[in-house]
C-alpha cells in the first residue's frame, strides 16, 4: 500500500520533471536568488560612500602580484619552516632528557626494587616507555611550534591567497591550489596535512592531496635526513663547507618530494582518479586580525595534541614489539638478526641493507623511531660491546661522529646514506597517517593505494641510484 | 610453530639466495621492463583478448557494433557489403562472414545482392543499443569526471553491458534526458527517436545567425579539433564568410575559423530575427582587471557539480560582477560577485557568458 | 548594544541563566542546530554558546563533520550542532548531505542560521532553502563589526517581517548580542515566537504551477510533512537522495517520531 504510494507520487514526479525540462535547477536557484536580491534590497542600508581603494584591495594587489607574490610566500614559509627547525631543538632536548635520563632510569630503579621478572621490565620500559618517551620529545615540540604559526596565517585570511597564486602550478597536474597548504601542512606532520585536506572541496583534487600528502617531509623525518646528511655528505667536504652541503642536500630531498608531489598527482589525476567529479571555485575571504590566544589554544588542542595521542597510540605497540623481536631467541640467534641476515641481501640490492629494513618494517608507526631503532638493531646485530644500553633497547649518541662510526661499522656507505635519505621520503605513510586516510575517505581502494604508491617510488628510485651507482662508482 | 618458521624461514632464503646467486642485476631490470611492456599490452589488447576468455560477450558485443554501424549507414542513405562493413568495425574478414551469418539466422539482417540492411527486429535492438550509450554518456557528462574526450569509448564498452532494465533505471536517474551531451536524441524505451533539423555549417549562409545543435565526435581526431577550440553545444554563432576551403565565423566575441571538412562535423540551427542573438555578448574569461559586467548565462557545457556550484556562488543571468584581480599566472582570476569575491579558472570563465557594461 | 555589553560578562558567565555544558549533553530538552554559508562565524556562535572551543579559521571549509556542545538556559539543557557551512542545500555534496539531512530528519527544535550581515543577499539563497525545510529558525546576523565598517547596516525589522522569523545582531567574536540570542532561541523552542517563514515566490509561473500539482499530491500522501513543497521542488529536480528516502519510508520515521 504505502509502495504504491510513493511509487505513485514518483511517477506524478517523473511526468512533471519531462515537462519542466533539464533547466529546472536552474529556474529552481534564479527564482531563489530572485527573491533573496529582493529582500537584500529592503533590507540593506548603505552608509556613506564605501572607499574604492580600502585597505583590504592593496594588500591583496600585493600579495597576489608578479613580482612580490612568489617572494612574499616563500619568505613566509622559510620563517615557518627555520622557527619550527631552530625553535624545537631546546623543548626537544629538555623533553628527551626529562624522559629518557631522568624518568626511565628512575623507573628502571622502581622496577628492580619491585622486583619486576626481566621481560616484564624489558617488554614495559625498555619497549612501550622509551618509544612512547621518544615519539613525545621528538614530535611534540615542532607540531607545538609549527601548527599555531601556521593556524595565524590562517585565521588572518593569507592562505587562501597562496592557494590562489599557487593553483596555476598545481592545475598542470590535475591538482587544486589549496593542496599547496595541504602539502605545507604535511611538513609539520603528514596525519595532519591529509585531515587538512577538508579545505578542498572537489573530490578528485581532495583524493590527490590525500593520497600524495606522504611525499611532504614531515617534522619526524626532518631529524633523520639532518643526521645522515651530516654524517655522510657533509663528511665529503672540509669542515666548515659541510654544514652547508648537509643543509643543501636535505632541502633537495624535501625538494625531490615536491616533485614527486607534482608527478604521482600528474599520473593519479590521469588514472585511476580521473572519473571523479572536478569542481573549482576557491572564495578569498575578507582578512581578519588573528585571535592570537585562542588561536593558540584550539590549534594546539585540535591539531598538536590530537595528532599526538594517536601516533602515541600506535607508537606503544610498536615498542613492545622491537623490544620482543631482539630478545626473543630462534635457534642461537634472536628474530630480529634472523631477518637481518635474511634480508641483508635484498636490500644491498637497493643500496640500503637488513636493518635499514626491518627497521623500517616495525617503525611503521612513527617515523621518529626509525634511527633509534637502525642503532640497537646495528648494535645488536654486530654485537658490538660498550657500544648501546641492551638487545631492544633504543638510544641515540650524542655526537653524529659517533653515530656515524656505528653506521660505518655496520657496513654503511655513502651510498647507504643516500639511499637511506631517498627512502626516508619515499616509503609507505606510518601508521598513524594510514589510520587518518582511511578515516578521511572511508575506502580502503585509496587507503591502499595511498600506502603503497610511495614504497614502491621509493623501491625503483633506490633501485636506480644504486645500479647506476655500482656502474660509475 | 618454531619449526615450522625455521622451515619457511629457510626456505624463504634459499629461494632469496637462488636468485640473488644470478649474476646480472641488469638481469632483473630487464625482466621487470618486459612485465611491464607485457601488462602494458595486455590492457591495450583487451578487446581482442575478450574473444579468449569470453567468446560469447565478445560475439555478442560484436552483433551489436554491426548493428548499429548498419543502422548509421541507413540513416545517413548510403549503402554497405560485408567487405565494407569488415573495414569500418576494423574485424578481420573472416570473422566478420560468421558473424554476418549467424545474424541472419538470428533474423536480425536481410541482404540484397551483397548490400547488407536491417530488418526491423534489428533496427529496434540497434536503437536500444543506442539508446544505452547515449544514456551513458550523458551520465558520464553530469555525474563523473571524465574528460569529454573520453566519453565516446567509455559508452562504447557500456553499451553491451548495460541491460534494458539497468538503461531505464539510468534514464530515470538522470531526469529523463532527451538528448546526450553531443546534441543527439535519445531513443525512447520503445525505440522511437526524435529528428533533429538542423544544417551543417558548411552549408549555411554569410550573415546567418545559428545555434550549434550537434557536435559529432567521430572522427576523434576532428572532435579534438572542435574542443579545443571551446566551441559547445548551444553556442550562438554568426557566418562571416565561407568559402570551399574553410569557413568563418564569430561566437562569444571570438572569431573562428574551421576548414571545410572539420565545419561538417558541426550541425546548427538557422534562428529567426526575433531570437535574441546578442552581439556583445563574450566570454567572463575575456573581462580585464577593474571592469565590469551583467552575467547573461552559463553555458549548457558547464554541467553537473561544476555547473551546481556555480549556480550556488550566485553566478546567475542578471547577476552584476567585476573583475577585481588575476594571479600571477593571470589564472585563476578574483571576481567580486554579491560583495564576495570568488576566484575562477579561466577554463571556467569561458563558459561564463556576459555583457560588459 | 552598550547595556547587552555590560551584561555580557555578567549574563554570560557568573548567572544561573546561561550555564555552559561543553560537551556534557545528556538527556536534553531542546536540540539547537547552527546553518549557514562558510565562514560567517558559525563555530565562533557555537563557541560563545557552549564554552568549547572548536575550531574556527578564516577559511571557507572549516568544519566538515559535525560538532555538538551544549548549554542550559533558564533550566532548560540544549544541545546545540555546528553543522558543516554550506552555499546551499540543493547540490547534494557530502557536506550539504550531512547539514540537510540533520535539518530535515534530526528535527531540531530550533535552527539557527547564522549569516554574514556584509554578505546578506548570498547568504540569503541559503536562508531561504532552509525556511523551505524547517519552520522553526532564528536568524543570527553575525559580523555586524565587519559589516559596519564596510558602511553596511542592516534593518533588522524589515528583514525579520520579509522572512518571517526572528533577527538577532551580533558580533560573535566580541560576544555582542549573544544574550539575545540565548533569549530568542529560548523563545522560539518553547513556542513562544511562532514563526511564519518565508517562502520561495521568484519561480517562473509555468515551474510555479508544477511545483504546485505536485505538492498537492506530496500533501494527499504524507500529510503530515510540514515541507511538502520543499520535497516537491525537489522531487522535480530529480533529487535522487530524496527519491530514495521516500521509497525507504525515511519521512514516514521521521514523521512519526
Ligand atoms: N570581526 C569579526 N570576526 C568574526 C566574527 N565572528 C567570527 N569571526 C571570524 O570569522 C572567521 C570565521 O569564523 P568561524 O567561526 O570559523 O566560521 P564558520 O566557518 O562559519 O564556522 C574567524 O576568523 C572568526 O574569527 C565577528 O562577529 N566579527
Ligand atoms: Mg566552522
Amino acid at each position: 500500500m504505502k509502495i504504491d504510494k510513493t511509487q505513485e507520487l514518483l511517477n506524478l514526479a517523473s511526468e512533471l520533471r519531462w515537462q519542466v525540462g533539464e533547466g529546472f535547477h536552474d529556474t529552481l536557484i534564479e527564482g531563489i536568488y530572485a527573491d533573496a536580491a529582493d529582500i537584500a534590497q529592503k533590507v540593506e542600508i548603505k552608509q556613506g560612500s564605501v572607499p574604492k581603494f580600502s585597505f583590504e584591495r592593496q594588500l591583496d594587489q600585493i600579495l597576489t602580484s608578479k613580482r612580490f607574490g612568489f617572494p612574499i610566500m616563500i619568505l613566509v614559509l622559510s620563517i615557518i619552516l627555520w622557527l619550527t627547525i631552530q625553535g624545537a631543538n631546546y623543548p626537544s632536548g629538555l623533553l628527551s632528557t626529562l624522559f629518557l635520563e631522568i624518568i626511565y632510569p628512575f623507573l628502571k630503579s622502581l622496577s628492580s626494587q619491585v622486583g619486576l621478572p626481566w621481560w616484564m621490565d624489558g617488554f614495559l620500559l625498555d619497549g612501550v616507555y622509551l618509544a612512547l618517551g621518544w615519539v613525545i620529545s621528538v614530535m611534540l615540540p615542532p607540531m607545538a611550534i609549527f601548527f599555531p604559526l601556521f593556524t595565524l596565517l590562517e585565521d588572518f585570511g593569507y592562505l587562501p591567497r597562496v592557494a590562489f597564486n599557487l593553483d596555476s602550478a598545481f592545475k598542470r597536474s590535475g591538482a587544486h591550489g589549496k593542496q599547496a597548504l595541504t602539502m605545507s601542512m604535511g611538513w609539520g606532520c603528514n596525519a595532519a596535512g591529509v585531515i587538512a585536506t577538508r579545505i578542498i572541496d572537489s573530490p578528485r583534487e581532495r583524493l590527490i592531496a590525500i593520497i600524495t600528502n606522504n611525499f611532504s617531509l614531515c617534522n619526524g623525518r626532518w631529524p633523520t635526513q639532518i643526521l645522515i646528511a651530516t654524517i655522510f655528505i657533509g663528511a665529503l667536504v672540509p669542515d666548515h663547507f659541510s654544514t652547508l652541503l648537509s643543509t643543501l642536500a636535505v632541502i633537495l630531498v624535501a625538494l625531490l618530494g615536491v616533485g614527486f608531489t607534482f608527478l604521482s598527482s600528474w599520473m593519479l589525476s590521469r588514472t585511476v582518479l580521473k572519473g571523479e567529479v572536478s569542481t573549482f571555485a576557491l572564495e578569498l575571504p575578507p582578512y581578519r586580525p588573528p585571535r592570537i590566544w585562542s588561536t593558540l589554544y584550539t590549534s594546539l588542542i585540535d591539531r598538536t595534541l590530537i595528532v599526538l595521542w594517536r601516533a602515541m597510540v600506535f607508537a606503544a605497540p610498536a615498542g613492545a614489539v622491537i623490544w620482543l623481536i631482539s630478545n626473543i631467541p630462534i635457534g642461537d640467534q634472536s628474530m630480529a638478526n634472523q631477518t637481518i641476515d635474511w634480508m641483508d641481501g635484498f636490500g644491498l640490492f637497493f643500496g640500503l641493507n637488513g636493518v635499514i629494513l626491518l627497521a623500517y618494517m616495525v617503525a611503521i608507526p612513527a617515523n621518529e623511531i626509525v634511527i633509534p631503532t637502525i642503532l640497537m638493531l646495528t648494535v645488536a646485530h654486530l654485537d658490538l660491546l660498550g657500544v648501546g644500553v641492551g638487545d631492544g633497547v633504543m638510544f641515540e649518541l650524542d655526537s653524529a661522529a659517533q653515530t656515524g662510526e656505528i653506521l660505518r661499522a655496520g657496513g654503511w656507505t655513502l651510498l647507504t646514506g643516500i639511499n637511506l635519505m631517498l627512502f626516508s621520503l619515499l616509503h609507505n605513510p606510518c601508521s598513524t597517517t594510514i589510520f587518518t586516510i582511511y578515516q578521511e575517505t572511508k575506502s580502503w581502494k585509496w587507503t591502499t593505494i595511498a600506502s603503497v604508491m610511495p614504497i614502491v617510488f621509493g623501491f625503483i628510485v633506490t633501485f636506480i641510484v644504486a645500479q647506476l651507482w655500482g656502474l660509475f662508482a | 610453530m618454531t619449526l615450522s618458521f625455521i622451515f619457511l624461514n629457510s626456505t624463504l632464503k634459499a629461494i632469496l639466495l637462488a636468485i640473488l646467486g644470478l649474476p646480472n642485476p641488469t638481469f632483473y631490470m630487464s625482466l621487470f621492463l618486459m612485465l611491464l611492456a607485457a601488462s602494458y599490452l595486455l590492457v591495450k589488447n583487451r578487446i581482442s583478448l575478450q574473444f579468449i576468455w569470453n567468446p560469447t560477450a565478445a560475439k555478442k558485443s560484436l552483433i551489436e557494433d554491426v548493428l548499429k554501424q548498419l543502422y548509421h549507414v541507413e540513416l545517413s542513405q548510403r549503402t554497405t557489403d560485408l567487405k565494407m562493413l569488415s573495414g569500418a568495425l576494423d574485424v578481420p574478414l573472416k570473422r566478420t562472414v560468421r558473424v554476418i551469418e549467424s545474424m541472419h539466422k538470428q533474423n536480425l539482417i536481410t541482404s540484397e545482392d551483397a548490400h547488407l540492411a536491417l530488418t526491423n527486429d534489428g533496427r529496434s535492438y540497434a536503437l536500444k543499443i543506442i539508446r544505452i550509450h547515449r544514456l551513458w554518456e550523458k551520465y558520464l557528462s553530469e555525474r563523473t569526471g571524465f574528460d569529454k574526450s573520453l566519453w565516446h569509448d567509455l559508452a562504447e564498452a557500456k553499451e553491451h553491458q548495460l541491460t534494458a532494465a539497468q538503461a531505464n533505471e539510468l534514464y530515470e536517474s538522470l531526469g529523463r534526458p532527451r538528448f546526450d551531451p553531443h546534441g543527439d536524441p535519445i531513443p525512447t524505451e520503445l525505440g522511437e527517436i526524435i529528428e533533429i533539423i538542423s544544417t551543417p555549417l558548411a552549408s549555411l549562409g554569410v550573415n546567418t545567425i545559428a545555434k550549434i545543435v550537434h557536435i559529432e565526435d567521430e572522427p576523434k581526431s576532428i572532435y579534438r579539433q572542435i574542443i579545443k577550440k571551446k566551441l559547445h553545444i548551444g553556442s550562438h554563432i554568426k557566418i562571416i564568410a565561407t568559402n570551399n576551403l574553410k569557413i568563418i565565423f564569430e561566437s562569444e566575441g571570438q572569431i573562428f575559423e574551421f576548414s571545410t571538412v572539420v565545419a561538417s562535423n558541426i550541425n546548427a540551427l538557422a534562428l529567426n530575427e526575433q531570437d535574441i542573438y546578442e552581439q556583445n555578448k563574450i566570454r567572463l574569461s575575456a573581462l580585464n582587471v577593474g571592469e565590469t559586467a551583467t552575467i547573461t548565462g552559463i553555458s549548457s557545457e558547464c554541467r553537473g557539480a561544476n555547473r551546481r556550484r556555480l549556480l550556488d556562488l550566485g553566478f546567475i543571468k542578471g547577476t552584476p560582477l567585476e573583475m577585481e584581480y588575476a594571479g600571477p599566472n593571470q589564472n585563476p582570476r578574483a571576481y567580486k560577485i554579491r560583495n564576495t569575491l570568488i576566484a575562477l579558472r579561466n577554463d571556467q570563465a569561458d563558459l561564463i557568458l556576459i555583457e560588459k557594461k | 548594544m552598550t547595556e547587552l555589553k555590560a551584561c555580557d560578562s555578567c549574563a554570560l558567565n557568573n548567572t544561573a541563566q546561561l550555564q555552559k555544558l561543553g560537551i556534557n549533553v545528556d538527556n536534553t530538552d531542546f536540540v539547537v542546530a547552527l546553518a549557514g554559508n562558510p565562514n560567517t562565524g558559525k563555530s565562533t556562535v557555537f563557541n560563545a554558546l557552549t564554552g568549547l572551543k572548536q575550531h574556527t579559521g578564516n577559511w571557507p571549509g572549516k568544519t566538515v563533520t559535525r560538532a555538538e556542545g551544549g548549554y542550559s538556559y533558564e533550566n532548560k539543557k540544549i544541545k546545540l550542532i555546528d553543522l558543516p557551512g554550506t552555499y546551499s542545500l540543493l547540490s547534494t555534496s557530502q557536506d550539504e548531505e550531512i547539514a540537510r539531512n540533520f535539518i530535515l530528519f534530526g528535527k531540531p527544535d530550533v535552527t539557527i542560521i547564522v549569516v554574514d550581515a556584509a554578505r546578506i543577499e548570498r547568504n540569503l539563497n541559503l536562508v531561504l532553502q532552509i525556511l523551505e525545510i524547517t519552520d522553526r529558525a532564528v536568524l543570527c546576523l553575525n559580523l555586524m563589526d565587519e559589516s559596519k565598517r564596510h558602511g553596511i547596516d542592516i534593518d533588522d525589522r524589515t528583514l525579520s517581517k520579509e522572512l518571517g522569523i526572528p533577527v538577532v545582531k551580533c558580533s560573535a567574536i566580541k560576544k555582542e548580542g549573544i544574550p539575545e540570542l540565548l533569549k530568542t532561541i529560548h523563545q522560539v523552542a518553547t513556542r513562544e515566537i511562532i514563526c511564519q517563514p518565508h517562502r520561495i515566490s521568484g519561480l517562473s509561473t509555468s515551474a510555479q504551477k508544477m511545483v504546485e500539482e505536485l505538492e498537492a499530491r506530496v500533501k494527499q500522501h504524507y500529510p503530515a510533512l510540514p515541507n511538502s513543497r520543499w520535497i516537491a521542488m525537489r522531487l522535480l529536480d530529480g533529487d535522487q537522495h530524496i527519491i530514495d528516502a521516500l521509497k525507504n519510508g525515511e519521512f514516514e520515521t521521521a514523521i512519526s517520531l
